[in-house]
């Protein structure tokens, strides 16, 4: 599933600007990160795409589908195309490990058997399958952003988005989490990640992005960041 | 650049619907337990709001029943004048019992009416000491059931115009302090329903905009995952119903308590005058009406929560 952003912009209501003149391809299939400092863009680009907000100037096509004009009955259809992996988890700690990646199969309505299996599946894909029946709290860190981002991908989303997916991990759960993507992207999903941590980010020859004051001032291929 | 404006809906599995229904209905069911003491509390509220204009209404339904029971009585008695020769009572019953609105006609002579005065008033050795006997003839009617107050007092008056009447009494008094008692209890009954509605409107739409409150982030996750307006909400509607429920399953155990405490000393009440009574208020019709009518408050009292708290969401969905 493509994307492609056209001279995007967004104004926020208080003035400040987010974005500005943003205008990229992200081709079906790839892994590109978004990079810049704290307050670069980085979060508002994931937004836009989510349809969490809409952009102020521009047009945002995925699948050739101009996303800010679609209605909002047709959102939630639109949604579960997506997989949204956040920095701080958002996880439901009254639901069990298993609970957490069966609510998007729930919400498709698919029965409890599919969706058992579905789970299993998801979670043996990012090692949490013996800890099924823990509760999130009873999880680490790394583990608990692995359960985050098998609960992503539990529905087979077309594009996988992450906000700061490492931001609480060490180097090495960073790294391991940053390999869960990549073989996401070698099963054909679209994986757009935004990170401030350039190190981890030029080690996994994908796409690198930069933003800065909401403008595209990098865009590399390998993992080479140029200014 | 031509871009499309409808993203394409998979088609949900076959059941989906049907199947969420049952999966909200059985979280619901969990979630009330777990907090028991909170639904409790809630159902009580409610309860007590449903109940008050529960009772009056069946005060007032009961009060038509008594009214219906007693509704042979209506009639009048036209007293003679002392003196008057017996033809003209006689003539009087004889026009009287020819109309076909007239249900009775029973004659009571000056001597039946010495009689009667002997025997119920202990004094009766006191006429004996006059000369004459003052009481004078009567007689009374009382007319059929689809007869009304005004034809009644227009029968009266005619009966009045008669040979000989002294005075006509309209026994009518009882019958409109009942349809204005009737009256003063519809209105207070159909007011309190009002009140009290939204008393337990707001009641559960408090409850449930607490549970939403609780389960803020739940929502957030589900909207982001592609969960719909009604799947995100139907939890809270269920929820609300199930105050609502709850609340008129209180009412009516309140007010089948009442009615057995008050059915057997207003049994014997009526029957000191030699009348039967069977309340109202055991019947299905009334408990499904309650019923329905505490879900469907209920579930007014979370729409309006769910609106109210869940409008930024919808911004976002």
């Amino acid at each position: 599933m493509g994307i492609e952003f056209h001279h995007v912009a967004k104004r926020f209501e208080n003035g400040s600007v987010a974005l500005s003149d943003v205008s990229l391809t992200i081709s079906e299939g790839s892994l590109t990160f978004v990079t810049g400092h704290s307050g670069a863009g980085k979060t508002t680009f994931l937004n836009l795409l989510l349809r969490l907000e809409k952009p102020t100037g521009g047009r945002i096509l995925v699948n050739g589908v101009d996303i800010a004009t679609l209605r909002r009955r047709h959102l939630p259809a639109y949604r579960r195309h997506l997989g949204m992996v956040f920095q701080e988890g958002q996880l439901l700690e009254e639901r069990t490990v298993f609970g957490n990646v069966a609510v998007p199969l729930q919400v498709v309505g698919m029965t409890a058997r599919d969706a058992g299996r579905r789970v299993r599946a998801a979670l043996e894909s990012v090692g949490l399958l013996p800890k099924a029946e823990l509760w999130p709290a009873q999880l680490s860190a790394g583990e608990r952003q692995r359960l985050v981002i098998a609960r992503a991908v539990v529905n087979r989303p077309k594009i996988l988005l992450a906000d700061e997916p490492t931001g609480n991990l060490d180097p090495a759960l960073s790294k391991a989490v940053m390999g869960l993507f990549h073989r996401f992207q070698g099963v054909g999903v679209t994986v757009i990640v935004a990170s401030h941590d350039t190190a981890l980010v030029g080690t996994m020859g994908s796409r690198v992005v930069e933003l800065d004051h909401g403008r595209v001032v990098g865009d590399t291929e390998g993992g080479t960041v140029d200014g | 650049m031509a871009s499309k404006r409808v993203w394409p809906v998979a088609k949900r599995p076959r059941g989906a619907y049907w199947r969420d229904h049952g999966r909200v209905f059985r979280s619901t069911l969990s979630h009330l337990s777990r907090r028991f003491a909170t639904t409790l509390w809630v159902w009580v509220m409610i309860g007590i709001a449903l109940a008050l204009p529960a009772a009056l209404y069946l005060l007032e339904s009961n009060l038509v029943r008594v009214a219906g029971q007693w509704r042979e009585n209506p009639g009048f008695s036209v007293y003679f004048a002392p003196g008057v020769s017996m033809d003209e009572p006689r003539a009087l019953v004889g026009r009287l019992a020819a109309m076909v609105e007239i249900d009775g006609v029973w004659l009571t002579t000056p001597e039946d009416a010495l009689a009667e005065f002997r025997e119920f008033t202990g004094v009766g050795e006191a006429l004996g000491l006059l000369d004459d006997n003052p009481l004078p003839a009567s007689v009374r009617a009382t007319v059929t059931a689809d007869v009304s107050l005004a034809r009644l007092s227009t029968l009266a008056e005619e009966t009045a115009a008669a040979s000989g009447v002294e005075e006509v009494v309209v026994e009518r008094s009882w019958l409109e302090r009942l349809a204005a008692i009737r009256g003063v209890v519809g209105r207070l009954s159909w007011s309190l329903a009002g009140i009290l509605g939204l008393g337990a409107i707001l009641i559960s739409s408090a409850a449930v905009r607490l549970a939403i409150e609780a389960r803020l982030e739940e929502v957030k996750v589900l909207t982001l995952v592609g969960a719909g307006r009604g799947y995100v909400r139907r939890p809270f509607l269920y929820l609300g119903a199930a105050y609502g429920l709850g609340g008129a399953v209180i009412a009516a155990m309140s007010i089948s308590a009442l009615l057995i405490l008050l059915e057997e000393p207003l049994v014997r009440l009526f029957g000191s005058y030699g009348r039967d009574l069977e309340l109202t208020g055991f019947d299905p019709m009334f408990h499904l009406l309650l019923l329905a009518s505490g879900a469907v408050l209920g579930t007014l009292g979370a729409v309006v929560a769910s609106n109210q708290r869940l409008r930024r969401q919808d911004a976002v969905v």
